[in-house]
Order: C-alpha cells, then sequence, then structure tokens
C-alpha cells in the first residue's frame, strides 16, 4: 500500500512540480508533521535523484529538474508550515551564491546552485549582475555558511576580490566560506584574493562546498 | 590588393527546406518572444527603429520586415584589413580563411615546461608574433591572456600586443563602451585618425551577446562598431541543453535570432555597418557540466551554421582548431582536425581558434603551429580537384604505357610544385631515418621551430611614436579603470 509519503517521493523523482505541491498539501492536511514530509518525502526523492546521477544513470539535467520540481512545494507548501512549529529543516549548510556585478552569465552557476540544493544545502540564488552590497546584505541576513559567486569575464573578475575585500573591510570574513568559479576563475586566483575554494566546474563546487563545511567530499 | 581564399562547397548538411525551416522558426521567435536587452543604449536604438518594445519587461520584439530591411542593408562583402594592406582578406561568400587564437584563456602550456600554468602578457607576444609568422594563418586573435595585468585592464593590453606584433587583420573583444573607445583610440593612432579607420579598419571587434536571446551593457561596443563601420565579428554562444534547446536545430534557432537581432541592431545604427555572422552550438557534458567545443555535435552545428550565412549572403565566423583535451595529443590531433575541416568544407569565411586547448581555457605555443600544419591540409583539401584534358592526362598515360613510369614525364614536373601539399612540420619519413633524427613525436618538433622562430623571425612592429602613443593610452587606461 503505498503511503502519501510514497506519493511526494514518485512525484519528485517524476519531476512533477504541481504534483508535488498536491501531495505535500495532502500529506500536511491528514497532519503529517511537516518536517517528516520534506525528509521523508521531498529530500527522500532527491536522494534517489542524486544516488542515480552518481551512478551515472541519471544526467545534471535530471538534477536541475529535481531541484526546480520541489521548489514550490518547499516554498509555499512546507516552509511556511515548518516556520509555524519553529522547528529547523536539517541543512548542509547555508550557501549565498551568484554572478558578480556587471557580468550577466549565469548558467554555470546556475547548475552549481542546483546540484548543492539537491545535496541538501540551503540554496540563497542572488541571480546575475548582483552588486557586492547584496551579497555582503544576504550572507549577514541568513548567517550563510558559504558566499559563493561566478565571473565569466576578465573585466568582472575583479568584482570577485572586491566582495572578499568587503568581507574583510565589515569584519565578517571569518564566519563564512568564500567560493569562486566562472570558466576564467583559476585556483590560482582563488588563492590570490584569498577565497578559501575554487570549483572548475559544478561537481568540483559541490564537492568543494561540502569539505569547506567538513563534510566528506 | 587583398588576399582571396580558397572557396569551398563541399559538405552541406541542411537541405534548403531544413535552412528555410530554421529561418521562419527564427522570424517567430524574434516576432513572439522577442529579445530581453538589458542595456539602455541598444534598447532606445531598438525603439526608435521601429521594433515592438516594452520598457517594463526590457523586451525587444523584432517584426519580419525589419529583419528583412536589415539583411537587405547589411553588406554581402566586407575586407578585414590588416596594419599591412597586403594582408587583407576578402569575406564573402564560401571563402575560407583560418585564425589564431579567440579570446583570451586563463590558462597557457609553458613551451619550456610543458605545464599549463597562469597565462601573461609575454605569452601572447609569443603567441602573436608566432601567428604573425605562420603562413596558413590568414587573421589573428589570442591564444592567451595578460594576467599579469589588472583584470580591468587586461583587454587593452591584449589589443596593443595584437596592434604592436602583427600586420595581419585583428578580431577582439572590448566588452563595453570604455573600451571600446580606449581600442578606438589605438587604431586612430596607428591609422591617422577617425575618418581613415572608418575607410581602412585595421581590426574588428568582437562581440558576444548571451545566449539565449540577450544584450546587455557591454555590448554596446556594437553600437560604437557599427557607426564607424568597424566590422562586427559575433560569436554568438550557446550551450545545447543549457542556453538552448539541446537538439541542434533548436540551438540554431537560438544562436541566429541573436544573430539576426544583432544585424538589425548594427543596421539600425548605421545602414551598411559590416558584421559577420557567428553560431557556436557548444554541448553540455551531462555528467560533469564541462562545455564542449569539440564534441561531434558542434562541428556538425558549425556546418549548418555556415550554411546559414550562406543562406543570409552575409560573412561568416566559425572555428578552427578547437579541441577538449588538455594538451597537444593524439586526442587534440583527432579533435582539432574534425572541428577545422567541418568548418572549412562548409565555407566557413572566418576559421577561429588555431591554438587553443582544453574547451577554450588554455592556449599553447605548439598546438597553434601544430595547426597551422592541420590548416594547411585543409586548405589543400577544400581547393579541390581539378579535371579537364591537362589533367586527366590522357596523352601522356598513352605515352608512357603499360608498366611504364610516370616519374620524369614533363606533365608530372610541371604539376609537382602544386598538385601536392608539402607538410612543414609533420613527420613523413620512414622509420630508419627518424630513430637517426632522434625519434621526435610532432609536438616536440614544433617546439624547436617555434624556439627559432621566436629568436629570428622579427615581426614589422609600429613606428616608435606610435608606440608610444599606445603606450600613452595605456597608462590613461589604468589611471581611470584600475579599481585599487
Amino acid at each position: 500500500m503505498k503511503t502519501i509519503l510514497d506519493e511526494v517521493v514518485e512525484s519528485v523523482i517524476s519531476f512533477n512540480s504541481e504534483k508535488v505541491v498536491e501531495n505535500c498539501k495532502k500529506a500536511l492536511d491528514i497532519s503529517i508533521d511537516p518536517i517528516k514530509v520534506m525528509e521523508d518525502g521531498i529530500t527522500k526523492g532527491l536522494r534517489i535523484i542524486g544516488d542515480k546521477y552518481e551512478r551515472g544513470e541519471l544526467f545534471i539535467m535530471h538534477l536541475i529538474a529535481a531541484s526546480e520540481a520541489v521548489k514550490k512545494a518547499l516554498t509555499e507548501v512546507i516552509e511556511p508550515k515548518i516556520s509555524e512549529s519553529k522547528e529547523r529543516r536539517r541543512s548542509a549548510g547555508k550557501l549565498v551564491i551568484g554572478t558578480v556585478s556587471g557580468d550577466i552569465h549565469d548558467i554555470g552557476k546556475n547548475i552549481v546552485a542546483a546540484m548543492l540544493f539537491v545535496e541538501g544545502f540551503e540554496v540563497y540564488d542572488l541571480g546575475k549582475d548582483v552588486p557586492c552590497e547584496k551579497f555582503l546584505q544576504k550572507a549577514l541576513e541568513v548567517e550563510a555558511d558559504i558566499i559563493a559567486m561566478s565571473a565569466l569575464l576578465s573585466a568582472t573578475m575583479s568584482e570577485q576580490r572586491r566582495i572578499v575585500e568587503a568581507l574583510v573591510a565589515e569584519g565578517i570574513r571569518d564566519k563564512l566560506k568564500v567560493m569562486v568559479g566562472g570558466a576564467v576563475v583559476t585556483e590560482e586566483w582563488s588563492r590570490q584574493i584569498g577565497a578559501d575554494g575554487y570549483g572548475e566546474n559544478a561537481v568540483e563546487a559541490v564537492r568543494v562546498a561540502k569539505r569547506l563545511l567538513g563534510r566528506e567530499g | 590588393m587583398v588576399k582571396l581564399g580558397s572557396r569551398a562547397d563541399m559538405l552541406r548538411v541542411l537541405s534548403d527546406e531544413q535552412l528555410e525551416q530554421i529561418h521562419v522558426a527564427t522570424i517567430e521567435v524574434l516576432e513572439n518572444t522577442g529579445v530581453h536587452v538589458g542595456s539602455e543604449a541598444i534598447f532606445k536604438v531598438f525603439a526608435d527603429g521601429g521594433a515592438d518594445v516594452d520598457p517594463r519587461g526590457k523586451t525587444v520584439k523584432i517584426p519580419r520586415h525589419l529583419v528583412e530591411e536589415s539583411l537587405e542593408k547589411k553588406p554581402k562583402q566586407i575586407i578585414l584589413q590588416g596594419r599591412n594592406p597586403e594582408q587583407g582578406i576578402l569575406l564573402e561568400e564560401n571563402r575560407v580563411y583560418f585564425g589564431a587564437g579567440g579570446t583570451p584563456v586563463p590558462y597557457f602550456r609553458d613551451v619550456e615546461t610543458g605545464k599549463l600554468r597562469t597565462s601573461v602578457k609575454r605569452d601572447m607576444i609569443n603567441a602573436t608574433i608566432l601567428a604573425d609568422a605562420l603562413s596558413n594563418i590568414d587573421f589573428v586573435m589570442s591564444i592567451a591572456g595578460a594576467r599579469d595585468f589588472p583584470e580591468e585592464v587586461q583587454c587593452i593590453h591584449e589589443f596593443e600586443v595584437l596592434f604592436k606584433y602583427t600586420e595581419k587583420p585583428i578580431i577582439y573583444h572590448a566588452p563595453g563602451i570604455v573600451y571600446a573607445e580606449k581600442i578606438l583610440k589605438m587604431a586612430e593612432a596607428i591609422v591617422g585618425d577617425r575618418e581613415q579607420l572608418r575607410k581602412r579598419p585595421i581590426f574588428s571587434f568582437y562581440c558576444e551577446p548571451v545566449s539565449p536571446l540577450t544584450f546587455y551593457d557591454a555590448h554596446d561596443t556594437m553600437i560604437e562598431a557599427a557607426r564607424n563601420h568597424i566590422p562586427i565579428t559575433l560569436g554568438i554562444a550557446q550551450i545545447m541543453g543549457a542556453t538552448a534547446p539541446i537538439t541542434i536545430g533548436g540551438s540554431l534557432v537560438v544562436g541566429n535570432a541573436l544573430n539576426l537581432a544583432s544585424v538589425v541592431l548594427a543596421q539600425l545604427v548605421s545602414r551598411g555597418a559590416p558584421i559577420i555572422y557567428g553560431n557556436f552550438n557548444n554541448a553540455l557534458e551531462p555528467r560533469t557540466a564541462v562545455a564542449l567545443m569539440a564534441a561531434p555535435e558542434k562541428p556538425l552545428a558549425s556546418a549548418c551554421s555556415a550554411q546559414l550565412a550562406q543562406y543570409y549572403d552575409i560573412p561568416s565566423f566559425g572555428v578552427a582548431g578547437q579541441c577538449d583535451s588538455n594538451l597537444p595529443d593524439a586526442q587534440f590531433g583527432a579533435e582539432v582536425m574534425l572541428t577545422s575541416l567541418m568548418n572549412a568544407l562548409s565555407g566557413t569565411n572566418l576559421c577561429h581558434d588555431c591554438g587553443y586547448l582544453a574547451t577554450g581555457l588554455a592556449g599553447s605555443l605548439e598546438a597553434q603551429m601544430i595547426c597551422d600544419e592541420v590548416v594547411g591540409i585543409i586548405a589543400r583539401i577544400i581547393e579541390g580537384v581539378e579535371v579537364n584534358d591537362d589533367t586527366l592526362a590522357v596523352d601522356v598515360i598513352h605515352s608512357v604505357g603499360p608498366g611504364g613510369n610516370f616519374l620524369s614525364q614533363s606533365h608530372t614536373l610541371k604539376y609537382v610544385d602544386k598538385a601536392l601539399y608539402l607538410s612543414k612540420l609533420f613527420d613523413k619519413t620512414y622509420p630508419a631515418t627518424w630513430m637517426k633524427a632522434g625519434s621526435k613525436d610532432v609536438t616536440e618538433i614544433a617546439r624547436e621551430k617555434i624556439k627559432k622562430i621566436l629568436r629570428e623571425y622579427e615581426p614589422r612592429l609600429l613606428p616608435k611614436d606610435i608606440e608610444r602613443r599606445l603606450s600613452e593610452i595605456l597608462k590613461e587606461s589604468e589611471k581611470e579603470l584600475v579599481k585599487r
């Protein structure tokens, strides 16, 4: 006999956003704890997708489709209930991510954000052409563990350095980790500007994020 | 006098009907979906030019008639000028030319150690001198980057290197009006003034509107270029399955739409503004998210892009020498031949990127030299086969007769120079000779030749006073732009 939580899992692994919303609502209607819906429904579904990706059965596009399929249910259905109950969902870490000011190349950043989300990170995606102040403001507001920023042009790389310098100036550099990425960025650049980690591609970026927070990877 | 590249129409991937289908789909996208324009200056050009604009969403829908009128106005032929007028190349229809490098890269393969390290301005100087010396390279971009200079002015340093060390036509990027102005100043210093530059532009601005369907401030360079009739070389690149549909057809449509929107933009700024079509379709490695340059789908799509440019009768920008390999190895050889050949056989005018490694994240002098040989071979291929009474040589066959040989025939002597491609780099010896010569592989041979060229070759430099003026412009730019 399939439970409603099985239905949530199924709708996640079939990338059906509307069904995820519908099934989550049903589960909450019969008074299942929202944390349980989250963990035994949504997170379980994402983990299945993640494992299949690890085994080479699914691709990066599937990870992204899964992360998008659960977004609406999370923000509109589950999270309001969780904040009512004052309990916290378990998270791998909080990460603020964006493409730096002057740059609108965001496909790599989007892939990294989705993969981190599937891995259980709380991801705050600020989008593209993001001013320095916005990175800082969001990081402070959510008490981020990591700031991750992407740049695709040599002319916009310097924004990454500017943000690291701003973190130092604000006295919060030690409170969080900084990751950089983007086609023009290298390990050497990352060291030069005093970032903590560099992901050459999306898969690597996830590993680095986990490592920075002392998890496996 | 300009150089005339060989014509090539040996490869046609799309039928006329398929080309028409792609065109119709593209018009539908431009009319119904439109493009997003983040730049106020570009938005204004479209708005004033009669496009259907929505200032709130910053979207611009481009009606069919505007596309058609712009395609009428744009030039069918462009001469890409070099600093030396004899190095100019005529772009039209299906004439093929090959170029070194592209936009700057973070890594460079050190020619002494064979290791990848951060690229510096000296690397770009060496690469530019080598490109100037290599006989199959017709135009020059970059396989390095001035990463030892502040990020805000790297592209100005890179332009300076190109202006100084090669007389061949230059194509290079200047992302944004601030940069475009500095580069125009440099070029004016070289040719005399703005009016001279307009008559004889000695470079082309490389511009990369962002797929899917987006312009922003960095593309204001296109307005400045069009206004001054500096040729715009478009390098509109999609990643199939990420920034465009995963199917080649859909990806071509996305790239084609932004190309046509760019043509409209340029013609609205100035009727007859020279602009070159470029529609690149990279593949996303679905396990690692690496954007591949040499997946088979990319050169296949490149051949289609060349056909689309010919369909619109607009000069085209494509690739040669692209690879995913991190070093000049066997994979590199296979990939560069594939990518270069597919582009050339379909009659792409400008085949660039010779000397790139690692999906375009690294450059290498050895790779550039090996690509010079590869494109030399390809240039021979596209010459094709001449069939007439003299080449069929029935008389000669008759006079030699069964069992004879053709070695000393005057017919053989007459054709031996032009009938055969003579390799300049690749080893074509038998084993004993090869072993006696040190059993070297092609990369090693290339390295030796490169060192000799860099020691001995003397590029024709600019007059001292002009060099000084370029340095001044650089200094002024650093003062103005470097933030720290």
